[in-house]
């Protein structure tokens, strides 16, 4: 690495350090806590798998380059400097901690790995590092932002085609229309992914509860925030807060996507509209009564898996157990506190980094295997793309026998009258 | 109708979780020569948005995009 290369990283790093940052790279005691609060330690018991090891990788360079002790005697004070190979250590670190936070509930000081980590990603994305397919997909995401014109007709027509389908799971009123795309002045607007799954469910709700709501144009996951470049995630979360503004809506409802869900929550600022989860909305008409649900088209024990980003990240934890408890006659916990449940381990751009990381998602989400089958439940439902895809290749590869489905389809197909 | 362009690769993308037809298409690409094409076939609505954007971001080129119910199949050239 050239000097010119590691001036331009370390003012990077310096950008991330906030007091809350500089906090956590300084407070480890290595009382070791953590050890066993990583999936990927409890499943594949390495010693760079242990979340404080992930950390003291970022911790080090951080003593060399900006603690005078780090500067005046490198040798005493554990510290490291950024090179090549640091940058292999910090990929490996960073692409092995799926930013589950579960070590951080443990920590004794609240240290928060996954922030740490987001110094290593950004450093990869300086030094043109990272997984280039992140960056390809969050620049397609900001891609599709500014040209708008270019796909409008055809994504009306694709959506469409989907209402009959709609339909099939809910009848529409006369007049109604079934998907409503660019509707100003709608109190909600949806924000789905690319899948017809993600938008036919979610619009039968929304008119059974007789919801004013409208479409967005664009899918909500957020691959600027997997990558870890602020810039981009921002660009991305700027297309959907431009359109909430332009049609003037009350709240902006996020589809079952983790991570979308907890960057429009914390990272779009305030603003004139209120951000929910598609979880949240469901467990509100419910509450209202402007949806009921049938408990017997769901006899089969069910268990729910906290997507992280839903849950321990951002709180939604009693809104799907609400919902749960209006759907499913045998509702299975899959851990007595659900803010320590483990990680499915697809998190943090593993599961879109697809077949690269399906062999370390398989071994590292072990735990995660166990603990569902340990439940017995025939189906596992869940709020999250990413968490449905892992859960799906871990039934797969432990041969669980398990079905795993969306919270939102479970709930639009158990909707009555 | 538009005649149908001779492609060299197909890929079957239907039903694949976000964000895997444009994981999959991008990789795809790859493995036909520059100038060649591939057919790719999608169930995404959001496919109409993100293959255009995702040409765009690549330097690659649609060549016809033809709707044929809840499938959307992308003529693309590589082109880089």
């Amino acid at each position: 690495m050239d000097e010119q290369t590691r001036q331009d990283l370390l003012k990077l790093f310096e950008s991330k350090l906030n007091q809350a940052m500089r906090l956590y790279l300084e407070t480890c005691s290595r009382c070791g806590v953590c050890t066993q609060a990583c999936h990927v330690y409890a499943s594949m018991p390495q010693a760079k798998y242990i979340a404080a090891y992930r950390a003291e990788i970022v911790r080090r360079i951080y003593k060399k380059y900006f603690k005078k002790q780090g500067e005046l005697m490198p040798s005493l004070g554990e510290s490291k400097s950024l090179t090549d190979m640091a940058l292999t250590e910090l990929y490996e670190a960073a692409y092995s901690c799926t930013g589950c936070r579960r070590c951080m509930v443990y920590c004794p000081f609240g240290i928060d790995t996954q922030m740490i980590m987001s110094i290593a990603k950004l450093l990869l994305v300086g030094a043109h590092a990272e997984p280039e397919i992140l960056t390809m997909l969050a620049d397609t995401s900001i891609a599709k932002g500014e040209s708008l014109d270019i796909f409008r007709e055809g994504f009306l027509a694709s959506v469409k085609n989907l209402e009959a389908q709609v339909v099939e799971k809910w009848k529409a009123e006369a007049g109604e229309t079934v998907i409503p795309v660019d509707k100003e002045g709608a109190d909600l607007l949806y924000v789905a992914l690319a899948g017809a799954h993600s938008i036919i469910p979610a619009a039968a709700v929304f008119n059974a509860a007789k919801e004013n709501w409208t479409l967005s144009f664009f899918e909500a996951v957020n691959f600027g925030a997997f990558v870890g470049d602020p810039s981009r995630t921002k660009l991305i979360l700027n297309r959907i807060v431009g359109e909430a503004l332009r049609l003037k809506v009350k709240e902006v409802c996020i589809c079952e996507c983790g991570t979308a869900f907890r960057v429009m929550k914390q990272l779009s600022g305030k603003q004139p509209f209120k951000v929910s989860s598609v979880t949240e909305v469901h467990a509100r008409y419910l509450r209202e009564g402007r949806i009921k649900l049938d408990k017997s088209r769901n006899p089969e024990p069910v268990t729910y898996h906290d997507p992280c980003q839903i849950a321990r990240n951002a709180g939604i934890i009693d809104e799907p157990r609400y919902i749960l408890k209006h759907l499913v006659q045998d509702y299975r916990e899959l851990a007595p506190e659900p803010i320590y449940n483990w990680c499915c381990g697809g998190g943090g751009g593993l599961v879109a980094l697809g077949e690269d990381t399906l062999d370390f998602r398989m071994k590292s989400a072990k735990v995660k295997a166990e603990q569902i089958k340990k439940t017995g439940a025939k189906t596992v439902c869940t709020a999250c793309e990413n968490c449905h895809t892992q859960l799906s290749d871990l039934s797969a590869h432990y041969q669980l026998g398990t079905e795993v489905k969306f919270l939102t389809s479970m709930v639009a197909d158990s909707l009555v009258k | 109708m538009a005649e149908e362009i001779k492609a060299d690769k197909s890929m079957d993308l239907k039903g694949l979780p976000c964000p895997m037809p444009v994981v999959k298409i991008s990789k795809g690409i790859k493995d036909v020569a520059v100038g060649e094409v591939v057919m790719c076939e999608t169930s995404d609505p959001g496919a109409l948005a993100d293959f255009p954007a995702w040409a765009k971001t690549s330097g690659n080129e649609i060549l016809q995009t033809v709707q044929e119910g809840n499938t959307v199949k992308f003529y693309i050239k590589r082109k880089v």
